[in-house]
């Protein structure tokens, strides 16, 4: 690839940044990024913490147990996934969080013909069992899923989920970069559509009812509409958590509304 | 001397009886630097004149007129004043600011403040000048709107009066009736049954001297820096659309209080955006005096007529009672107006009403959501105090619940009386903090903390020690500028506000003052309020929210749920406590010796 995956170009920060985003604002709970024995880490949203894997060399399923283990305390299930995968949208993430009801140690997609362990959903006190096999040598994650509840969840049950399928009815979700050229025509798509308000001030000749534009970020979808996010604009994304962090990566079917954030009166 | 800025002086006024009989009282100039003026120097004037416990609406409650060194400066919206009393409604400290050209007449009396004691045989004008003061009856004007009754009083004594009057409402001593004065209101906390209980229909006031600032090309070097500032991109959204600009991007965030707080967006809401009607309706802009933002948009009304429209008249009368129909709410704002009583609490009281009757608590069938007509009933009916269902919700939703019972306080949009304005604390949750420990209760000017929730810079929907930090940052800005007094609307042009009012202050007053003073000096704003409410018997668990906001989570439009429970308001209050200084109950007991300055 030329350069760790972490650290590839995306529409303006890096795929890590963009998965690391994804998550946190898909998910209630704690963020983190497990980091190899010294390795360097792009820069990440300020509400992703950083753990560093203190082994080197055991693949995924060490990432997995220090991964688990740093948010045990604060949640019982936790979506893990690689820092590879460009299209990742919230709803896949949601979708597959679901699938870990009680007494179901792992939800495992089976997508576009694979099992994918790392766009996975684990129950965080996983994490001891996952040291002891690799303690054992077993480093391989189908090993785990022998001695654990594992509900699998293949093409046709993510794609009951009403959300995913309208918003990602070809589950890309799970398509990761392995390759320049994997990455070049990822990079290559166009970007995402997106539904724009703006209101108040802020609104120009009717541009507060929505309309489409495309952006893979937030700066981008202000770009878009002639507006720069600062201490008087902020952005609420699909009406929840408001930002002005123009970084945040967007998804298909995000509403994005432009606001004065001086809102007094 | 006084200071520049200041006489050193009040007025006190005793309107007992058939004449005025007035006092001067002397105002150290330590009192002044402490305090300012505003709100501060209200709050200030009450814990000394006001007796513990008395009745708001007792003839011994005290009415204050309160101003301060920036009125009269060409400073932008400087030309405001405070008025500053128990209130009727919660029992407690309130004041109310407005901007006219009363604020100057009134200063250029020669005093900083006004102090309204008494009950006048019959309803009386009250005037004051260069000359003293003078009561004249004046039977003529009973159930005058306060427009009318300005324009009579005039008539009567001169156009160069300013006039502050009340509505039928404030006579009634509806519990939320306000003073108004050139179309402007001091709003909230029910000032104008104050006033009414007085027998006072209006006060006059003329201008009869001039007061110098210590730094007068300062001054006005400031004043063109100030204005032109005031021009940017921080007031773009009054100037272009005025507040009901919140209305549209406030259901998008999902934070418009609907039906009586059961959710947070309105599906009637584009019908009543300023974006909407600045394209279907004719226009005009307005300016409060001295002022260069022009946030006031009039609005022209079917069938004739122009109403001014607000976002928290509009939020109140419109989302919260369920109405979308913009004439009707255009109408039941002017009704409002006529009647002389606040918009928010109004609206809060009916909509919780209206609940009552979906429920069954309440025998007026007519009275529903979404129902225009009955919203004009219930508001005729409150300001008439017809008997029933006039009286019951004259009295605001707290004293109309504790009537009705059956649970219904639960569901009573308040804290600690009065009526919650227009931002759901579920969704904004510094905003949640600010409104629950607020000394004037459930209040957005205060404690402007809905700020920290839309900055983007905090997660408004998990409450923590963040938004505690940012509640207090807030509120200790809205102390100082309630009480220089600046507009609210300016404080977007300010990078370094507590900087920059500092340098505003010792030019006009001569103090060499500077952040950190002007840091300490709202604090000690905060305080005094709650020093005061703690003396009128408030305690801790008036710093609440109502039952529904911390037992039933909301449903955002974004399909998650915004969940404040009691515990995350009880660590925020726990929060704010600590950083305040005070007790575990939230009482004053900080080294603060001369909180009240013994003077």
């Amino acid at each position: 690839m030329g350069q760790p995956k972490a650290w590839l170009e995306w529409h303006g920060s890096t795929l890590l940044y963009r998965a690391a985003a994804i998550l946190a604002r898909t998910v209630d709970g704690p963020v983190v990024v497990v980091a190899a024995p010294g390795q360097e880490l792009p820069p990440l949203p300020s509400n992703v913490s950083v753990v560093e894997d203190p082994v080197e060399g055991l693949g995924p399923m060490q990432g997995l147990a220090v991964g688990l283990a740093a948010v045990a305390d604060r949640a019982e299930t936790a979506f893990v996934c690689s820092t590879d995968m460009p299209f990742l949208h919230p709803a896949f993430v949601r979708r597959v969080l679901r699938a870990l009801p009680e007494g179901t140690d792992v939800a495992l997609p089976v997508a576009r013909g694979f099992r994918q362990p790392l766009a996975a959903g684990y129950r965080t006190a996983l994490a001891g069992l996952v040291r002891d096999l690799l303690a054992e040598g077993d480093l391989r994650p189908g090993m785990l899923f022998k001695h654990c509840e594992v509900a699998q969840l293949d093409d046709e049950r993510l794609l009951a989920d009403a959300e995913l399928s309208r918003r990602d009815p070809e589950l890309e979700s799970v398509v990761n970069v392995n390759s320049p050229d994997d990455y070049a025509v990822a990079r290559d798509r166009p970007e995402p559509e997106i539904v724009v308000e703006c209101f108040g001030a802020l609104a120009r000749n009717g541009s507060h009812r929505p309309h489409t534009v495309r952006a893979a970020t937030l700066g981008a979808a202000a770009s878009a509409v002639g507006l720069t996010l600062s201490r008087h604009v902020v952005a609420a994304l699909n009406g929840d958590q408001v930002t002005r962090d123009e970084r945040l990566p967007l998804v298909a079917g995000d509403t994005v509304a432009f606001l004065s954030a001086d809102a007094g009166g | 001397m006084a200071p520049g800025g200041f006489f050193g002086r009040a007025l006190l006024v005793d309107v007992t009886g058939r004449e005025a009989v007035c006092a001067p009282y002397e105002l150290d100039e330590r009192v002044l630097r402490s305090y300012l003026g505003g709100v501060g120097l209200g709050t200030w004037l009450l814990h000394r004149l006001a007796p513990a416990g008395v009745d708001p609406l007792a003839p011994e409650a005290p009415l204050a007129f309160v101003f301060s060194s920036l009125v009269g400066t060409p400073l932008t919206t400087s030309a405001k004043f405070a008025v500053v009393a128990k209130s009727p409604l919660t029992g407690l400290l309130t004041d109310a600011l407005a901007s006219s050209q009363f604020a100057i007449a009134g200063k250029l009396t020669g005093h900083d403040a006004l102090v309204i004691r008494g009950r006048a045989d019959e309803l009386s004008v009250l005037l004051i000048d260069g000359d003293g003061v003078r009561l004249e009856p004046a039977p003529e004007l009973a159930g005058l709107t306060a427009a009318e009754a300005e324009t009579a009083a005039r008539a009567r004594f001169g156009r160069n009066w300013r006039t502050a009057a009340i509505g039928p409402a404030g006579e009634r001593l509806v519990r939320y009736a306000t003073i108004s004065h050139d179309g402007r209101h001091a709003g909230r906390g029910g000032l104008g049954a104050t006033m009414g209980a007085k027998n006072i229909k209006a006060v006059l006031v003329r201008a009869a001297t001039k007061v110098a600032v210590a730094d007068q090309p300062g001054v006005l070097a400031a004043a063109r820096d100030l204005r032109r500032r005031s021009f940017g991109p921080a007031t773009a959204k009054y100037r272009e659309l005025g507040t009901l600009a919140n209305l549209l991007a406030f259901n998008a965030v999902s934070t418009l209080p609907t039906r009586n707080f059961t959710a947070a967006t309105f599906e009637g809401a584009p019908r009543l955006a300023a974006e909407e009607l600045h394209e279907l309706r004719g226009v005009a802009r307005n300016s409060c005096a001295s002022c260069s933002i022009g946030c006031e948009h009039i609005y022209s009304r079917k069938g004739g007529g122009s109403q001014r429209m607000e976002y928290e008249n509009v939020f109140a009368l419109g989302p919260l009672c369920g109405v979308s129909d913009p004439d009707e709410v255009f109408a039941a704002s002017a009704r409002c107006d006529e009647l002389g009583i606040d918009t928010i609490s109004a609206g809060g009281t009916i909509a919780w009403a209206m609940e009552c009757v979906e429920r069954g608590l309440l025998d007026e069938p007519w009275l529903r959501f979404g129902d225009g007509a009955a919203l004009l009933r219930a508001l005729d009916a409150i300001g008439t105090r017809s008997p029933g269902l006039g009286d019951l919700l004259a009295q605001g939703s707290r004293r109309a619940a504790a009537v009705v019972g059956h649970g219904s306080i639960d569901f009573a949009p308040q804290v600690k009386g009065l009526e919650l304005p227009g931002y759901e604390p579920r969704s904004l949750q510094t905003m949640a903090l600010g409104l629950a420990v607020n000394a004037r209760g459930a209040d957005h000017n205060r404690s402007g903390a809905y700020e920290a929730d839309l900055s983007g810079e905090l997660d408004r929907l998990a409450g923590g020690s963040a938004h505690v930090a940012a509640a207090v940052e807030t509120e200790d800005r809205a102390a100082v500028m309630d009480s220089m007094i600046l507009c609210k609307f300016l404080r977007g042009v300010f990078d370094e506000p507590f900087t920059e009012w500092a340098a505003l202050l010792a030019l006009v007053t001569g103090w060499p003052v500077d952040a950190a003073e002007l840091r300490e000096t709202a604090r000690r704003i905060v305080l005094a309020k709650r020093a005061f409410n703690l003396r009128e018997g408030a305690t801790a668990a008036d710093d609440t929210l109502p039952a529904r906001m911390l037992e039933t989570p909301l449903e955002l439009g974004s399909g998650r749920r915004a969940a404040l429970d009691a515990d995350r308001l009880r660590s925020m209050i726990a929060g704010y406590y600590a950083a305040r200084g005070l007790d575990e109950e939230g009482r004053v007991v900080t080294a603060h010796p001369d909180l009240l300055l013994d003077v």
